[in-house]
């Protein structure tokens, strides 16, 4: 896939997300597991490592490997019983790098910058789940890397990226069998529960930008171009605002075959500290702006639910960075938690049950401007409180 | 009294510059010098005003005695939901620091890390300081009990009664707190009240905002009296900022408060005055006069006499009708209609662009006064019912504040409030 391309091609959604895109795209660029030559920038100290899977282990070939980027091949030889390979810190407590998903006869790989030390490589479910593997020489790359708690907060970060994506193809499948048996009151169902798995990781999806605008783009995003308007705010427009599902399932297929492609994308993408809190940051702002204005969900009104999403994504990453936060300024730490609440007390004012269209929320159309005023002050608050985190965890 | 004086030099402001420097603006490198240096002053046709800054520490506020300065940001912000005393106070102190480095011409903080937000927005970077002020307000709502500060409340703070010719906007109406930036430089005004609801966020909330250009009053004898949109000279009959004794009986709260904090301190209040300018602007320039009870080019009161002649309200034209009519401006206005009571005007001429259903000009004058007690603006308001002016005009928000005295170097906004 010709990120680069892409990106080049991508308007600007919202402001600052572009560098942050640049940033993961050239991450991603360098770890996509069917590209074995990795595009890394420099580090002269490439190697490579081979994981047999096994029903009896997954030792490291070579058990010892100088510090700096590392490639680990990962193949299921016959192991029935196993299907990922780790990489964990010594005790276990942090996986830092990870493969999974390997049925017997499949093969993939995952890259990252190591650092030295003693290192476990683990395979649930094998007679010896864990392996040493020992990395030598001196530090190299990013210091995050060096880092457990920083390492942890990235792996699992792709793990919820992934997880999201996944979710998002699953459940707008779901939506897209209703659009197919023509179901309108089903399918206005399922649009918003589909659209929350995207809003969780919008940044991430971001940075393929013709992606995102073909799965999220807007009427005036890019173009104003009828035949470029696609995805699910179009699909959102027919069914609520044109009150057909004429031509739908075609452009329900599209949608799915695209973030089919997405999640291809991101299982291969890896993330760092400091685009996990930008991004974070940037959820908060979106939550703020296009959510709070009602212009992101404008024919369905079912902005409360994204709304959630976007601050459910955006606390995620603080969730994961909690444990290095709390050493580092845990009185940041605690004032996000604090605004984190209030965000969830005043929307907990729009909770109903099942809700508009089973969202869990009241219409937003039925919001006043004196309430979302409100709302938008409590998740600014939270935003500002947001954006100190990236010099907590930048380089 | 605070006064102009020398400029003071910021080094710190080549710090922020390496910083920004890192982080890619290369462009910084030489015209940039700092946030607010005096090199812009000649170049903005204020003579030397530009380089000029106002002491933020005095017995007394400044932006209140200060020389009215040509633009205004006011921001009138209420305390947020979840916020509570100890948050309120703390804020009140980051405050008072922003707003002393503000008016000095420095940033509100330097760039520390290339991976944080920049603690200063930095619009007003290169901008002469221009001798901005930061004046502090407390609104009756801040008293309400949610922050301990009842038994703190002046018995004057309280909203102002329902008044003649008045159609009030709750959206701006009111408020917990403002904040008063005044400065021959809109930017930097701006600037201010923008980084201050910054540091606030979380804890404080913007309720309304108005930007002011063109001050519409004199507050010292220096000045030219400047025009408002009806294009008359306004402020001819101010109280200015040298009449000691003035300010002292009608603008500087003093012992006669309830409580001891306020006193130095003084009372605002707002109103958001809309003109109706296209209709004034068909009034033909005689009954324009009348209306107002002065010629319009020269400001004298029909009376007879210039600018400052004191207007006689017992003149009679040739006709025998009061030279200045009995429902002009200036006279239902005047102390000597109205036991004596004066006040200090200070507002500015505002828009808000057009109006969305007549499309007319949405613009008008934000009135501000300061003065020892609200009861002031009261009578004089109320005095102001048959106002042949009222045709013209509409008051569509109001608020009131107690700004507390002046602090001193090492205190902060609100050590007395909450001591």
């Amino acid at each position: 896939v010709n990120t680069h391309g892409d990106r080049a091609g991508r308007p600007n959604l919202r402001t600052g997300m572009t560098a942050v895109a640049a940033l993961l795209a050239v991450a991603a660029a360098g770890c996509a597991s069917s590209h074995k030559a990795a595009g890394s920038s420099g580090t002269a100290r490439a190697s490579t490592v081979t994981i047999d899977l096994t029903p009896q282990g997954c030792a490291p070939r070579p058990a010892r490997i100088p510090a700096g980027q590392v490639t680990f091949n990962v193949t299921n030889k016959n192991a029935g019983a196993v299907s990922e390979a780790e990489l964990r810190t010594s005790d276990l407590e942090h996986i830092l790098g990870e493969q999974e998903n390997l049925t017997p006869g499949l093969s993939g790989a995952f890259t990252l910058n190591v650092q030295p030390g003693r290192y476990t490589i683990s395979c649930p479910g094998a007679s010896r789940p864990h392996s040493t593997l020992t990395v030598a020489g001196k530090a190299t790359g990013p210091s995050w890397q060096s880092n457990a708690q920083l390492s942890a907060a990235v792996t699992g970060y792709s793990r919820y990226v992934d997880q999201n994506a996944a979710g998002l193809v699953a459940r707008t499948q779901t939506f897209c069998q209703a659009v197919s048996h023509g179901d309108m009151s089903q399918a206005k169902l399922l649009y918003p529960q589909a659209r929350v798995y995207y809003e969780r990781i919008e940044p991430v999806a971001e940075i393929w930008g013709t992606l995102d605008t073909q799965i999220d783009g807007r009427w005036e995003n890019p173009v104003t171009v009828a035949s470029q308007f696609t995805g699910f705010h179009k699909l959102e427009q027919l069914i609520w605002e044109n009150n057909t599902l004429a031509g739908a399932p075609q452009l329900c297929a599209g949608l799915v075959a695209h973030e089919q492609q997405l999640l291809k994308l991101v299982q291969t993408a890896q993330y760092n500290p400091l685009e996990m809190a930008s991004g974070a940051t940037d959820l908060i702002n979106e939550a703020a702006t296009s959510k709070i204005s009602g212009e992101e969900e404008r024919y369905s009104n079912t902005d409360l639910p994204v709304f959630q999403a976007n601050v459910q994504g955006a606390m995620e990453v603080v969730a994961l960075l909690q444990p290095y936060l709390q050493q580092q300024d845990s009185s940041l730490l605690s004032l996000i938690q604090r605004r984190d609440a209030s965000v969830t007390k005043a929307l907990s004012a729009y909770r109903s049950v099942p809700g508009y269209d089973g969202t869990g929320f009241v219409e937003y159309s039925t919001v006043l401007d004196s309430q979302r005023q409100q709302l938008a002050a409590q998740v600014n608050a939270l935003a500002e409180a947001m954006s100190q985190i990236s010099a907590r965890v930048g380089p | 009294v605070t006064g102009p004086q020398a400029r003071r030099r910021a080094p710190s402001r080549r710090q922020l510059l390496a910083g920004a420097g890192a982080v890619g603006a290369g462009a910084a490198a030489g015209g940039l010098a700092g946030y607010f240096t005096g090199a812009g002053a000649a170049a903005s046709g204020d003579g030397d005003l530009g380089s000029q800054t106002i002491a933020f520490h005095g017995a007394h506020q400044a932006g209140i005695a200060t020389p009215a300065q040509d633009r205004l940001a006011f921001g009138a912000l209420n305390v947020a939901p979840g916020a509570g005393r100890a948050d309120l106070r703390d804020l009140l102190r980051e405050w008072t620091a922003a707003a002393a480095r503000m008016t000095a011409g420095e940033l509100v903080g330097e760039v520390s890390s290339a991976y944080a937000p920049p603690a200063d927005t930095g619009e007003a970077v290169g901008s002469p300081v221009s001798r901005l002020t930061i004046t502090l307000g407390y609104g009756p709502s801040l008293f309400d009990g949610r922050f301990g500060l009842a038994g703190r409340k002046p018995a004057a703070l309280e909203p102002l009664p329902p008044l003649p010719n008045e159609n009030l906007d709750p959206d701006f109406t009111g408020g917990d707190l403002c904040l008063q930036a005044c400065s021959d430089d809109p930017l930097v005004a701006f600037h201010a009240v923008r980084n201050l609801a910054r540091l606030g966020m979380g804890v404080v909330e913007h309720h309304w905002m108005e930007l002011g250009f063109g001050r519409t009053s004199t507050t010292t004898t220096g000045q030219a009296t400047p025009r408002n949109l009806l294009g008359f000279k306004d402020g001819t009959r101010n109280i200015r900022a040298e009449q000691a004794g003035l300010m002292n009986d009608y603008v500087w709260v003093a012992g006669e408060s309830d409580q001891p904090w306020l006193r130095g301190g003084s009372f605002l209040v707002a109103r958001k005055i809309r003109i109706f300018v296209e209709n004034w602007d068909r009034d033909y320039l005689r009954d324009q006069q009348h209306v107002i009870g002065r010629a319009k080019v020269s400001g004298a009161p029909l009376s007879g006499g210039t600018e400052f002649t004191a207007p006689d309200f017992t003149a009679r034209s040739a006709d025998g009708q009061p030279a200045i009519p009995a429902d002009a401006h200036i006279r239902l206005a005047s102390h000597e209609r109205n036991g004596g009571t004066r006040i200090l005007r200070r507002g500015y001429s505002f828009t808000d662009g057009i109006d969305p259903q007549a499309g007319t000009l949405l613009g008008g004058l934000f009135f501000i006064a300061f003065m020892k007690h609200p009861a002031q603006f009261i009578r004089l308001q109320q005095a102001l019912a048959g106002d042949a002016l009222n045709e013209y005009i509409h008051h569509t928000g109001s608020a009131v504040f107690a700004c507390p005295p002046g602090v001193r170097p090492g205190q902060r906004w609100g050590d007395d409030l909450f001591g």
